[in-house]
């Protein structure tokens, strides 16, 4: 770990902090319709949007209502998702001229990028059309995200109001979010990628002549290899630009490339690396300033903020320090860091980004649900490969994903106040509202789904050999390659311990499946619990009131985040990450 | 076929999901 690496971070967490109270103050301004300086451009198009198409925007919605809506919004999208990749043969904006999606990846993507997942089981270069990019992937990056913001302001609502069954309307809701919100952000992000270098164009692919003719061995389907001159590279062009942005202010994670975040046309500079980083912690920061403001306890906010600032610095140290120390065995190499390397374990790592700045972008595209990557997690140290596993684990709750991250918080904080009023013998209270058994009971089965869901497919992939076919190294490195998969997908996270065969049939249709499970399974007990909420009448504070304000507080959510995380998955980590630790201080390695 | 499979896959999850809101809905009226 070097000074700078240290102050780099340090310097990241500052900017986020920075950001939160004017994100956060613009989004409760866009939700709670108050006026904005977008106003005179975006308003008029709003109208002519709900007029269009006959949406009544002064009605709201019961937590039921809302929630079918968005149901059936999220089922219609990802059915055409699917539809556009099985024809984007005869689809436009297709140089390549590349076939169909097969019936198994494409279902497995559209439940991926409608789940704001964005698992990739595919490499997007040679599998998706310019059109199923933008048309398709881009779309649902769009929508999906603001799905996810809706849904948190929603909570924030069933907090703040009393004694009504009135939360919103979804339409509006969505409509708001991605007029006012979303698309400006996008426009302005895209020209700042695009003046970094992304490139943003409909060209056909580039063949270049390489300066240096590689010869390498080509696997036949006979199983014979034969030698094979390369003189030719083939460079991939694309909208690169406006799919990037979203990807990561939308915390999708789902790259143009292959390569992802660790592409040069997708991520070319230094601060190109930083801006993705702000954009990827920028809302789900800011919505913790939207809690405070919508539910008249700014700290509240600021407590809730600063539990999840706690879990972010411990989870990129550990990253760091297990990146940085390199690999024990390789005793023969210098592994430290100087001015001539960044030292330490760089395989699977750019040498443009070094230890520090991947650490950081592991960290956070696992807190949050981005799961976009510039460097390749399944090359990390078992150590280092075990945080942004637990990071998943946890429910993406360290700022988290756009929505989902602060929706996510919402159960471990009822949980937190039902443990301390059971402390104190009194009715748990939050934030005036009494917290009863309904809701305790609808927050476990949000807990309970992830990791049902989770241990469940892992349990069977890892006795089946339909599971074990797709992993590349033997041991507990094979385990966490596949707990990886479940714990990403469930957790819509996206990133992946990418030396696992994923675009198999029961890769896909598992993955797709627990996808699908972990957001809309988990999304409807929590929505019931906004509503139960709403219902409410407000109790004032008395002394017996637990404070969600203080340290205290911020201690007890903390506590209970990571007790329930380590108590439900401890035994998987154990076997997987923890043993390949063990293991490779005596000197084996996977 | 395969079209055919996945697009009921995709309709009968999001029935189950609603069919799910109403349960969450029904419990909340269940005496205790």
């Amino acid at each position: 770990m070097t000074a700078n690496g240290c102050f780099q971070i340090l310097f990241y967490l500052l900017v986020i902090f920075l950001a939160t109270k004017p994100v956060g103050l613009f989004m409760a301004r866009v939700f709670n319709r108050e006026k904005t300086l977008l106003d005179p451009v975006l308003r008029p198009v709003e109208k002519l949007i709900y007029r269009l198409t006959g949406i009544d925007e002064q009605r709201e919605m019961r937590w039921t209502e809302y929630t079918v809506a968005m149901l059936l919004f999220s089922g219609v999208s990802m059915t055409l998702l699917y539809l556009i990749e099985r024809t984007q043969k005869w689809l436009p904006f297709n140089p390549q001229s590349l076939p169909n999606v097969e019936p198994g990846l494409a279902w497995g993507t559209a439940a991926s990028f409608t789940t704001n997942t964005n698992w990739q089981a595919y490499v997007p270069e040679s599998t998706m059309s310019y059109f199923t990019q933008m048309a398709g992937l881009a779309y649902h990056n769009f929508v999906s995200a603001a799905v996810g913001i809706v849904l948190a302001i929603v909570v924030i609502r069933g907090i703040a109001r009393r004694e009504t069954e009135e939360l919103g309307n979804f339409w509006v809701d969505t409509t708001r979010c991605l007029l006012w919100i979303l698309l400006p952000v996008c426009l302005a992000g895209s020209l700042v990628l695009v003046s970094q270098g992304v490139i943003q164009n409909f060209k056909p692919y580039t063949a270049v002549a390489l300066l240096e003719p590689q010869t390498v061995q080509v696997s036949g389907a006979d199983g014979k290899t034969t030698k094979q001159q390369i003189t030719q590279q083939v460079i991939a062009q694309g909208p690169v630009a406006s799919q990037e942005v979203i990807k990561e202010l939308g915390t999708n994670g789902g790259g143009f490339f292959n390569a992802n975040s660790a592409h040069p046309f997708e991520n070319p500079t230094p601060f190109a690396n930083f801006f993705e980083l702000v954009l990827i912690f920028a809302i789900p920061s800011g919505l913790t300033y939207t809690l405070g403001r919508m539910t008249g306890s700014q700290r509240h906010g600021w407590a809730v903020w600063a539990a999840m600032a706690f879990l972010f610095l411990a989870a990129v140290t550990a990253t760091y320090w297990a990146e940085a120390k390199g690999n024990p065995l390789l005793t023969a190499t210098d592994q430290r860091a100087s001015a001539l390397q960044s030292g330490g374990n760089m395989e699977g790592k750019e040498t443009r980004f070094g230890i520090a700045n991947s650490a950081l972008f592991a960290t956070a595209t696992t807190d949050a649900s981005c799961g976009a990557v510039n460097s390749m997690h399944d090359s990390y140290t078992p150590l280092g490969g075990m945080v942004p596993l637990i990071n998943i684990m946890l429910g993406e709750v360290v700022f988290g994903g756009v929505g989902a991250g602060l929706y996510g918080v919402f159960v471990f904080v009822v949980l937190a106040v039902f443990i301390a009023g059971l402390m104190v013998g009194r009715t748990p209270e939050y934030l005036g509202k009494k917290i009863e058994s309904y809701d305790v009971k609808m927050a476990m089965l949000a807990v309970l789904i992830l990791t049902f869901t989770i241990l469940g497919f892992s349990a069977l992939a890892v006795v089946k050999p339909f599971g074990i076919a797709g992993i590349s190294n033997p041991g507990p490195h094979g385990l966490s390659q596949i707990l990886y998969a479940y714990v990403s997908s469930t957790g819509n996270n996206g990133s992946a311990f990418a030396g696992i065969n994923a675009n198999t049939l029961w890769y896909n249709t598992s993955t797709g499946i627990a996808q699908l499970l972990g957001r809309f399974f988990m999304i409807i007990p929590i929505m019931a619990i906004a509503g139960n909420l709403a219902k409410k009448k407000t109790v004032p504070e008395s002394a017996g009131t637990f404070p969600v304000t203080g340290g205290l507080f911020a201690t007890l959510l903390v506590s209970t985040i990571v007790i329930v995380g380590a108590l439900t998955f401890f035994p998987a980590l154990s076997l997987g990450p923890i043993l390949e630790h063990l293991l490779m201080a005596a000197g084996k390695v996977f | 076929m395969s079209d055919a499979i996945f697009t009921i896959a995709t309709a009968a999850f999001f029935a189950l999901a609603i069919l799910y809101v109403r349960a969450c809905e029904k419990l909340r009226g269940a005496k205790r």
